[in-house]
């Protein structure tokens, strides 16, 4: 009770703070949008369609978090459509993307930290751009050995390589913290015991030492949300996907405000709800978390 | 030597690919055998599609897009820049270019079944030409001096201007004046500015959008009034066109050379190689208007002085700018307008590259160099602002460049990359962005008013009223000789004040498969894939 309180409020200070930052900045959607000069609009007929839209101001605040309690989060100013549907086809494309892209992260983390010789690979992830691991898939699947198509193509053929850049970057921290986890809990002297008790090699690392060695693993995993998100930013406009991502990429480059707010409640909400699951999954793992 | 066994291996590989897309592949896109109905093109574009409000639609990106779903009154040969008869068959023009009578072609109509009729014609010019308060939508800047319209017959429609507007003749064939229904012109701005509601005479309709990813064209099978000076009749040839928004340079041209798209637009000068190398045909179409360049602004309180701005026009080293950024798809600018222009006048000789005249004229206007290089007149530095333009190539990189040769004369150029929101709070105060980098393409001497008027787009944020004036006297000549001859005493002015350093003749170029023929280009680069057939 007194967590989902707190998530509340959280939320809350999430839609205020961008409310404010969003109106903060220089210039406005609409200005944005009419003062193309191939218009010719005058800074008065600007004004004019500036009110068509709505007014401004604290009303405007309260109006707009009205608005989202009750689920209405306005029109995009931009393309003049309810921010509630360009959400809802954007937000199945993104969550297929991260879903699985987070499904074959961990794969890979786990791969790559019980695989003592890959141990390497995680820096070289976390150092290279997803911009650039994108490009590079690209260029070698798709334009090279013309596995896969990256215009057109089915959509199982459309999420491969959009879903493998965005693994690669968010598998390395993970990786990173599990094969630490790994060493560190092989270390213990229990582990000797257990060992000299006769337990085979594959009981101790699967049942004593990979048991040490998740729950830092999991904290990052739930931490690697962000990434996942920046990630998918990138990841659908180097594919030209259609998602939350490339929706914030151009709300942000037309300073959209609804649908900017919408989409930064829509992030912290999940961050959120992620961070609870992990924290309720802490105690089934370690029973010093439980009671 | 097994560097280049590889090589050859990779080249040979992507033939192969490129042999996979479907046909033999031949050299060049000359036509190969005779053309055949049907097929999809998968057209790759840079960016998303703006506003659709024709008039306010000129943006590139929109223009793989609206040639195809729109008509116009007439059409204008991108050869001879002579204007030819479409959906008008033939026209009148008073002695004074104050009254155009259009007779139109008979049995037009639009997608949505309504008929292209005078009354149509009439109340699309209407709102051209006047723009509408109630509708929030701004003229045109193609018509000059429109005052009203008169439906003579259903055929037959007559414009009365209140003073001569010889440019509106070649208006009525530009991508802004394309006929809509008179259910969407008579919506308001922000509705017209949705594609779905952009309901034209042209040889394809939207069949399926998904907002700022792509957009599937459909072949109009009843489509039968092409310009009659277009070798091919009746229906376009491709059953579809699949524009798909692809915003990063090598997927595009990736794309492209591995046969997973037919035609690409906005091929970087970087890219131009690979696409050739490829076997794929490049198109670099001239744009025929206001050249790429820096417009200096003299009401910032630096630049009011003209042998600032003149001194810089010197000091900038265009040659050194298109060689080291660009290809020969981008012709040094030798004036303010292309060559290829209407009313282009020659004044390479003002534009020559002269350091030591621009550091004399800096002395003189009594900016002396501080101790870091940069000049100071009374305890202020020489520092100016620009703003990276995203619509121009290589933006950025030019405007760097041109900062480095700036530096050597003891100027500072600031090149701000710029939000949009602060660009567009900026753009129109002189004193921050001092400079502004953009080009405009419209093959009639209006583009030159277009571009400088303080009523239009006032790149320089104008208080000249001698260049307003002669703009405005330019428009209304009717005689083409006198007019060009007036266009030309402008380029001469412009240049004299200072008032712009043109840098290159900006292209659109884009990459086709060779399997792609019969693609053209209105006079200023934009496609039509009426005539596309695939082999």
């Amino acid at each position: 009770m007194r967590r989902a309180g707190q998530a509340l409020l959280v939320l809350w200070a999430a839609f205020t703070a961008s409310y404010v930052l969003l109106h903060l900045l220089p210039g406005d959607a609409i200005l944005i949008k009419f003062q193309n000069p191939e218009l010719g609009l005058s800074p008065e007929q600007i004004a004019r369609i500036r009110e068509a839209y709505g007014s401004d101001g604290p009303a405007a605040y309260l109006h707009t978090l009205l608005g989202f309690l009750r689920g209405d989060f306005g029109y995009s100013i931009d393309t003049g459509t309810p921010v509630v549907e360009r959400l809802a086809e954007a937000l199945p494309e993104t969550a297929k993307l991260a879903g699985l892209g987070f499904a074959v992260a961990i794969g890979l983390a786990l791969v790559i930290a019980f695989t003592p010789w890959l141990r390497e690979l995680p820096s070289l992830f976390v150092a290279i751009p997803v911009f650039w691991i994108g490009i590079l898939l690209i260029q070698l699947f798709s334009f090279r050995l013309n596995l896969v198509p990256v215009i057109g193509g089915d959509e199982w053929q459309q999420l491969v390589l959009p879903v493998l850049t965005l693994a690669i970057p968010v598998c390395a921290p993970i990786a990173q913290v599990l094969a630490r986890g790994i060493e560190h809990a092989s270390a213990q002297p229990f582990v000797q015991v257990v060992a000299a008790k006769g337990a085979s090699r594959r009981w101790i690392l699967w049942r004593h030492v990979a048991r040490n060695a998740v729950p830092p693993a999991l904290t990052m995993a739930g931490l690697t949300f962000g990434e996942l998100i920046a990630g998918s930013v990138v990841t659908e406009t180097v594919f030209g996907r259609n998602g939350v991502g490339r929706l914030t990429e151009q709300a942000v480059s037309s300073q959209d405000t609804p649908v900017l707010l919408a989409v930064v409640v829509l992030a912290a909400t999940v961050f959120v709800l992620v961070n609870l699951v992990v924290d309720m999954l802490f105690p089934l793992l370690d029973p010093r978390l439980r009671s | 030597m097994p560097r280049r066994v590889t090589a050859a291996v990779l080249l040979a590989v992507t033939g192969l690919l490129a042999g996979c897309g479907g046909g033999a592949p031949t050299a060049k896109a000359a036509p190969a055998g005779r053309s055949v109905y049907g097929g999809t093109l998968t057209y790759l574009e840079h960016q998303p599609p703006s506003c659709l409000y024709l008039p306010a639609a000129g943006f590139y990106p929109n223009g793989g897009l609206l040639n195809q779903l729109t008509d116009k009154l007439t059409w204008q040969n991108p050869e001879t820049l002579a204007i030819e008869p479409w959906i008008a068959t033939k026209w009148e023009i008073n002695k004074d270019a104050t009254e155009y009578t259009f007779h139109l072609r008979d049995g037009v109509t639009f997608s949505d079944g309504s008929p292209l009729d005078a009354a149509a014609v009439a109340a699309n010019f209407d709102v051209y030409g006047k723009g509408s308060t109630e509708l929030r939508l701004p003229p045109a800047e193609f018509v000059n001096n429109y005052e009203r319209s008169e439906v003579v017959d259903a055929r037959t429609v007559r414009f009365h201007f209140d003073k001569p507007s010889p440019g509106f003749l070649q208006g009525t064939s530009v991508i802004g004046a394309g006929l809509v229904s008179k259910r969407t012109i008579g919506l308001p701005y922000e509705e017209q500015c949705q594609l779905k509601n952009v309901v034209g005479s042209g040889p394809f309709t939207v069949a399926n959008q998904i907002v700022d990813k792509q957009i599937d064209l459909k072949v109009r099978k009843d489509y039968n009034w092409a310009p009659p000076s277009s070798k091919h009749q009746g229906r376009a040839y491709l059953d579809e066109i699949k524009i798909i928004v692809t915003p990063e340079d090598n997927v595009r041209v990736g794309a492209l050379t591995s046969g997973q798209a037919d035609f690409v637009r906005y091929v970087q000068a970087y890219d131009e190689q690979t696409v050739k190398s490829a076997g794929f045909t490049l198109y670099a179409e001239p744009t025929r208007g206001v050249n790429n360049g820096l417009y200096l602004r003299p009401s910032n309180s630096i630049l009011s002085d003209v042998r600032v701005r003149r001194a810089l026009q010197k000091g900038t080293n265009i040659k050194e700018v298109v060689d080291t950024l660009f290809t020969p798809s981008y012709p040094v600018a030798t004036s303010v307008l292309s060559h290829l222009a209407q009313g282009y006048t020659d004044l390479a000789k003002e534009l020559v590259f002269d350091p030591d005249q621009a550091n004399r004229l800096l002395d003189e206007a009594g900016w002396k160099r501080g101790a870091d290089g940069v000049r100071e007149k009374g305890g202020r530095k020489l520092e100016l602002g620009v703003f990276v333009s995203l619509p121009q190539p290589l933006s950025k990189q030019t405007l760097e460049l041109v900062a480095q040769q700036w530096a050597r004369l003891g100027v500072k150029l600031e090149v701000r990359p710029g939000d949009a929101g602060t660009l567009a709070v900026d753009i129109k105060n002189a004193e921050k962005t001092a400079i502004s980098h953009g080009m405009v393409g419209r093959a009639d001497q209006d583009v030159i008013k277009s571009h400088f008027h303080s009523e239009n787009r006032d790149v320089i944020l104008s208080e000249d009223e001698k260049l307003d004036r002669l703009l405005e006297e330019q428009s209304a000549l009717a005689d083409a000789g006198e007019r060009n001859a007036k266009v030309g005493e402008i380029q001469r002015y412009v240049i004299d004040q200072g008032y712009a350093i043109p840098l290159f003749e900006e292209p659109q170029v884009y990459g086709g498969a060779p399997t792609v023929h019969g693609v053209s280009f209105e006079a200023v680069g934009r496609p039509s894939f009426y005539s596309v057939w695939k082999s």
